[in-house]
């Protein structure tokens, strides 16, 4: 290759390099900025103005103080809990139970890990119809069975029963989201190496000790990750619980999220909508904080 | 059965028998688990393929399909704006997994390849909006489109949705091309090719598994989507197929036997995913999955 040649295609390559760095980036950070921040600080904003779609005037964190000292806001962020922690910890030992099982390579393995799919990417309304149906007290089939059996005297309406609508939605956001830890520990347990329970069976190990200390061990990272994430998600999560209950009844569902909603949408405070999300903004900022030091996640990436 | 095993070299309990018992366990729990995940399916199917007034004969519930009927989703297609439900769900959730995609194996590629400070910063970004909840991006949306005037308008749920989608799928592209050895690369530049044309003719075909298994998260996002269509789209003629079936049982003219129709045929691209494309999704997984 001539040297003039072989400029001018050093020349052209800078510019193609040029050309690719702002086709990849370019798209992305205009995303992130129409979608992410603008919405974001916005809602920041609007959080500091009372009435901030109308006649908007600026009050500081007024608005933070009505919600915080509201008569409700420790029921929600108390429902919020426990509705986070039941669904997140039930169906992290479903998910791990079934891994474990999957993982034995019991015939019929794998049309389980098939079937394991179904409830991920079945849509939440459709959940919520099915399990809505199945406790519905006049048709629902568990009432029936329940009843002909002898169990229940009469039906019980779940989703409308003070006590129970708590734990109708705890089952079926269980039934959704189970297959999400399933997936992510089955990964896991197939990553680690035979051997080393072959090992321990020679040496006279137990069934128990090898998953104590081989099984175990290797799912330390993947446990806390999904304690972590899919806790923060069900904390945030509002479709399974609106389409159930709309947090009913008397509020015995109602978490911030569906808090959040009737602010914005049945009571048009926006003021008080946007200082809650807020107030969530700040609590997730807290737990990604945790997650970014103690899991370091973005060495998988950037290193 | 458990404590079975606890100091086990001395153990009065055999291997053999430790592994009987564990083996009696793992096919109780398949079957159990089996049962519970399909029976609410079984239950769906059943009412939606049965006439009403068969399905509920003599006021309970009719679990054994005998005769079959489609008097439901007839219905469901002749009585109700279901059709055009489905055809706004299709429409933002293609523009929707297309936007996410081109985003994703844009931001991946550059991410991977070229060297800038902030990174570390950047990794976070996506992480943190890939934890973030949609609720409280929704009520900013909202005031904002209402502001532009692009309520009830296919562009700014397909944005909506996008903003839920793209985190992850930047982020599992991102992880694709760490994959990708830059070697292949290379070799096309020395043997003459442009960066540009070795990014058609060698990147993309390498990572096509890679951004299948992104498109199929991003479509999976918006056809589940019941959040964001619902604060997005307040006309009845913009509603998707979640948002109008989700009105469906505070109507007198539709029951459980539509109802069930239409969450059947919701169900069905998830169950063509799930047949056919399961080893993408897994590999998503592999990376963390999304919600």
């Amino acid at each position: 290759m001539s040297a003039v040649t072989s400029v001018r295609h050093r020349v052209a390559d800078m510019d193609e390099r040029r050309f690719l760095l702002l086709a990849t980036f370019v798209p992305v950070a205009g995303f992130f900025a129409v979608v992410w921040l603008a919405p974001i600080l916005y809602a920041l904003g609007m959080s500091l103005f009372d009435n901030p779609t109308g006649a908007a005037s600026f009050v500081g964190v007024a608005n933070y103080a009505d919600i915080l000292t509201s008569v409700g806001f420790p029921k929600y962020l108390w429902n919020s809990v426990v509705y986070a922690v039941s669904s997140t910890v039930l169906s992290l030992l479903v998910g791990l139970g079934l891994a474990l099982v999957v993982n034995q390579q019991v015939r019929g393995g794998n049309a389980l890990r098939t079937l394991m799919i179904f409830p991920y990417l079945l849509p939440t309304l459709v959940v919520i119809f099915m399990w809505k149906f199945i406790l519905d007290p006049n048709l629902g089939v568990l009432n029936q069975y329940l009843v002909q059996w002898g169990v229940l005297e009469s039906p019980i309406a779940f989703f409308s029963t003070l006590q129970w609508a708590m734990p109708a939605v705890v089952v079926a956001s269980v039934w959704k989201f189970g297959s999400f830890a399933f997936f992510i520990l089955l990964a896991r347990l197939q990553a680690i190496d035979p051997n080393l329970y072959e090992r321990a069976r020679v040496e006279g190990a137990s069934t128990w000790q090898s998953f104590r200390d081989i099984t175990l061990p290797h799912l330390r990272g993947a446990i806390l990750i999904i304690l972590l994430v899919r806790g923060i998600w069900m904390f945030n999560k509002f479709d399974i619980i609106f389409l159930s209950t709309r947090g009913g009844p008397l509020e015995a569902t109602t978490t911030l999220p569906i808090r959040v909603y009737q602010l914005a949408f049945s009571e048009v405070n926006f003021g008080g909508a946007t200082a809650l999300a807020g107030i969530m903004f700040f609590l997730l900022a807290l737990v990604a904080v945790v997650y970014f030091r103690a899991f370091e996640p973005e060495k998988e990436v950037a290193n | 059965m458990f404590e079975f095993g606890e100091g086990a070299a001395g153990s009065y309990v055999s291997q053999a028998t430790q592994q009987r018992v564990k083996r009696t366990a793992v096919v109780l729990t398949a079957l159990l688990v089996a049962v519970f995940v399909t029976i609410p399916v079984y239950v769906m199917i059943a009412i939606a393929v049965q006439s009403p007034s068969s399905a509920f004969a003599g006021g309970s519930v009719q679990l054994f399909v005998d005769s079959l009927s489609f008097e439901n989703f007839r219905v469901l297609l002749t009585e109700t704006s279901t059709p055009r439900y489905f055809f706004n769900s299709i429409v933002v959730t293609a523009s929707s997994t297309f936007l996410s995609t081109v985003i994703a194996v844009a931001a991946g590629y550059g991410l991977t390849r070229f060297d800038f400070t902030g990174k570390t910063l950047m990794a976070r970004a996506v992480l943190f909006a890939y934890m973030f909840s949609p609720i409280v991006l929704a009520i900013p949306l909202y005031v904002i489109f209402y502001t532009l005037g692009l309520l009830n308008s296919y562009f700014a749920l397909t944005l909506a949705l996008t903003a839920i989608s793209a985190p992850f799928t930047i982020w599992l592209m991102w992880q694709y091309f760490q994959t990708v050895p830059i070697a292949l690369e290379e070799s096309a530049w020395v043997r003459g090719a442009s960066r540009t044309r070795t990014i058609w003719d060698v990147v993309l075909p390498v990572a096509r598994p890679g951004y299948i298994s992104a498109a199929i998260f991003s479509f999976a996002v918006s056809w589940n989507d019941f959040t964001m269509a619902r604060v997005v789209m307040s006309q009845d003629e913009m509603y998707t197929i979640t948002v109008g079936a989700s009105l469906f049982l505070d109507r007198v003219s539709i029951g459980w036997g539509e109802t069930m129709a239409a969450s059947l045929l919701i169900a069905i691209p998830p169950f063509c995913i799930a047949l056919f494309l399961q080893n993408y999704l897994l590999q998503g997984f592999n990376v963390g999955g999304l919600e």
